[in-house]
């Protein structure tokens, strides 16, 4: 190599860290977004470990300490069963995590699944797809949920039980999966246009990029391209979404929980949980209060920690 | 070069035509371009912005972006043509057996994924290689287009590098998987004079130790003349003029490469002087003038030259040298 030798030279206007640990120097600077993301990861734990640290169980019933007030013993009290408020809060954690986590993630995958084939094969795909979302959306989501509620709870449940009986499987007793099932798959139906949207805005002014035709001219093939160059960059807003996506997922099963069509008693969901608390909040604030504290607590968080991201993986947003 | 042959032609364009769909109808942006290019060879495609220079190698890759399209013409590489072939050949062949270097190494790498990891994609893909020899070539290829430290580059993130190094890391894109033809679209555009001329430094030093061809599109004719083999002056999307390196600069013909060659400033020139510009601007697309699209611009233009299209012929080196101007052609024919 006869070739003048360059220095390694790294520019100086940027520190060589890369995209996410830059975004990560914006975040810790958000007060709001920190705060936010401790509550998660605090509410977090306690759906995965705290329904095993809790010192009640949250069904057993005391019925000689019915509606008691907050005390050292039971710190928000106990319901008009006897049962221990905090325990079921920290168990409604777990259910609201989980079908907030579910759902976000089916949603997740059948929006950007959708909105990359959209985006990036153009027509027809695009108006097929773009068809199918603003179908989706035009359903009242309330009404679609009891619709669902109403016509598939029955025959998953004379599933289940011929199940039972067919393999005396234990796990075809616990009724709660089929709240869980139509759940779900309820939430995740009407949840998924907002990201088919955004992905596929995304892939729209990704793919029109340089780099893309660069990786087009090196003759890898769409799949390739769109996972590795196209989808990594529309990550960012995507990740945004996802954030808000879960509080929005966790309010939204509280509101159907409330309403019944949800998460039913005797297994805790915040919703639920409200639904009974509002009936005697006038003698027993603490019923209402305990579970919609921590929805509420939950939700302005995700928010929080949203708004942080976005500030955080926009670097032009930011002074 | 001797590339007349048919035979060691690598890529044979003919009448290329590429139109975009605009709101009045189609425009014609690329009209009829004919070029070859030899095994070996390296051509240097020539004109101002706007000219149809990148449209046209991009249409030859089928690269384009929607609403321009390929209305007429073949492009043969190896004697196979790139406009009809499948999607599946297609794409062996790019990144294959033609390597691209594009204009702008800002935009051109994705950034957000390590330059290693880039460089290691068309391997693995055309060469079916294992990641770790994929990463053995990598660091082989970062040192052939010069750059030190090639293990720890790999790992880095374009912006973590320079302008040039991103260009050299582009190169090595290019090269990877040893092309027959690298198309290299303005690739030193983006950066400062000392890297640009290393970067042609490389590609010549490359061109002679691989053996490929190389097809080198710039506006820059004091560039073009330490690096190609022949010349091919393109205007609002014709080809007006086709010669070795040498005959072009000793004696252009076209009226518009005289006025290209007349506008490079050189020292000698006295301090005070204007520097001389060619008059007007380039005809905008679906606004052709219906002859020769020089013409309004053009100091011997003729009463035939607004009416006709002129065809490129052969003005001498036993027919090397092509022109694509009644005015050079006439004159010619009475001498």
């Amino acid at each position: 190599m006869t070739l003048v030798q360059t220095n390694p030279i790294i520019t100086d206007d940027e520190p060589p860290v890369s995209l996410w640990r830059d975004a990560w120097h914006r975040l810790k600077r958000n007060k709001l977004a920190i705060f936010g993301l401790c509550v998660i990861v605090v509410l977090a734990f306690a759906a995965v470990f705290g329904p095993y640290l809790t010192p009640f169980d949250f069904l057993s019933q005391d019925l000689d300490a019915r509606n008691q007030a907050p005390s050292l013993l039971h710190l928000f009290g106990t319901d008009d069963l006897g049962r221990d408020v905090f325990s079921r809060v920290v168990y409604g954690t777990r259910t609201a995590f989980l079908v907030a986590v579910v759902v976000t993630a089916i949603a997740l995958a059948i929006g950007t699944t959708l909105g990359a084939i959209a985006g990036f094969f153009g027509d027809p795909y695009d108006r097929v797809i773009m068809w199918l979302t603003d179908m989706t959306m035009s359903v009242p989501n309330l009404l679609l949920v009891v619709v669902i509620n109403a016509s598939l709870k029955n025959p998953i449940a004379k599933w289940m039980e011929a199940q039972y009986m067919a393999t005396l499987n234990p796990f075809y007793r616990e009724t709660i999966w089929i709240d869980f099932f139509l759940v779900f798959g309820s939430m995740a139906l009407i949840s998924w246009p907002p990201y088919a949207r955004l992905v596929r805005a995304q892939v729209l002014s990704i793919r029109s990029r340089p780099y893309i035709t660069a990786a087009m001219a090196l003759g890898l093939p769409n799949r390739i391209i769109m996972m590795r160059y196209v989808v990594p960059n529309a990550l960012g807003p995507l990740i945004v979404s996802v954030s808000a996506g879960l509080g929005t997922a966790m309010v939204l099963e509280s509101a159907f929980s409330f309403l019944g069509v949800g998460v039913n008693p005797p297994t805790p969901s915040w919703g639920n949980m409200i639904s009974d608390g509002l009936r005697v909040w006038q003698h027993y604030p603490h019923l209402l209060a305990a579970p919609a504290f921590v929805l509420g607590l939950a939700s302005v968080a995700f928010s929080f920690l949203g708004d942080g991201l976005n500030d955080a993986l926009n670097p032009r947003g930011s002074k | 070069m001797t590339a007349q042959n048919k035979q060691e032609r690598l890529l044979d364009v003919k009448g290329l035509t590429v139109e975009i769909d605009g709101r009045r109808g189609p425009a014609v942006v690329v009209d009829g371009i004919d070029l070859y290019v030899g095994k070996g060879e390296t051509l240097g495609v020539v004109g101002e912005s706007g000219c149809g220079k990148s449209l046209t190698m991009l249409s030859l890759m089928r690269l384009l972006p929607n609403k321009i399209k390929v209305t007429k013409g073949t492009a043969e590489f190896n004697g196979r043509d790139l406009q009809t072939m499948s999607n599946r050949e297609l794409r062996k062949v790019r990144g294959g057996d033609i390597g691209f270097v594009f204009q702008d190494p800002m935009t051109s790498l994705n950034p957000v994924m390590k330059v290693g990891d880039q460089l290691c994609e068309p391997l693995i893909y055309h060469r079916k290689m294992s990641k770790a020899d994929a990463r053995k070539r990598a660091v082989e290829l970062l040192r052939l287009v010069g750059i030190p430290g090639p293990e720890e580059r790999l790992d880095a993130y374009p912006h973590e590098l320079s302008g040039g190094m991103r260009q050299r890391v582009m190169i090595a894109i290019g090269l990877a998987c040893d092309p027959k033809l690298l198309i290299a679209d303005e690739p030193t555009t983006a950066l400062d004079v000392t890297i640009q001329a290393q970067i042609v430094d490389l590609v010549k030093d490359l061109r002679n130790k691989l053996g490929m061809s190389v097809v080198w599109i710039t506006h820059d004719l004091a560039l073009i003349a330490g690096l190609a083999d022949r010349v091919v002056v393109l205007y609002a999307g014709t080809v007006v003029e086709d010669a070795p390196v040498d005959d072009l600069y000793a004696n252009p013909s076209h009226p518009y490469t005289r006025g290209l060659l007349a506008s490079i400033p050189t020292l000698s020139d006295a301090p005070a002087a204007r520097l001389s510009s060619i008059g007007g601007t380039p005809p905008e697309p679906g606004r052709r003038p219906a002859g020769c699209p020089f013409a309004p611009r053009c100091p011997l233009a003729m009463d035939i030259c607004l009416r006709e299209v002129p065809k490129l012929e052969p003005i001498s080196s036993e027919g090397r040298h092509r022109a694509a101007c009644f005015a050079v052609n006439t004159a010619l024919k009475a001498a």
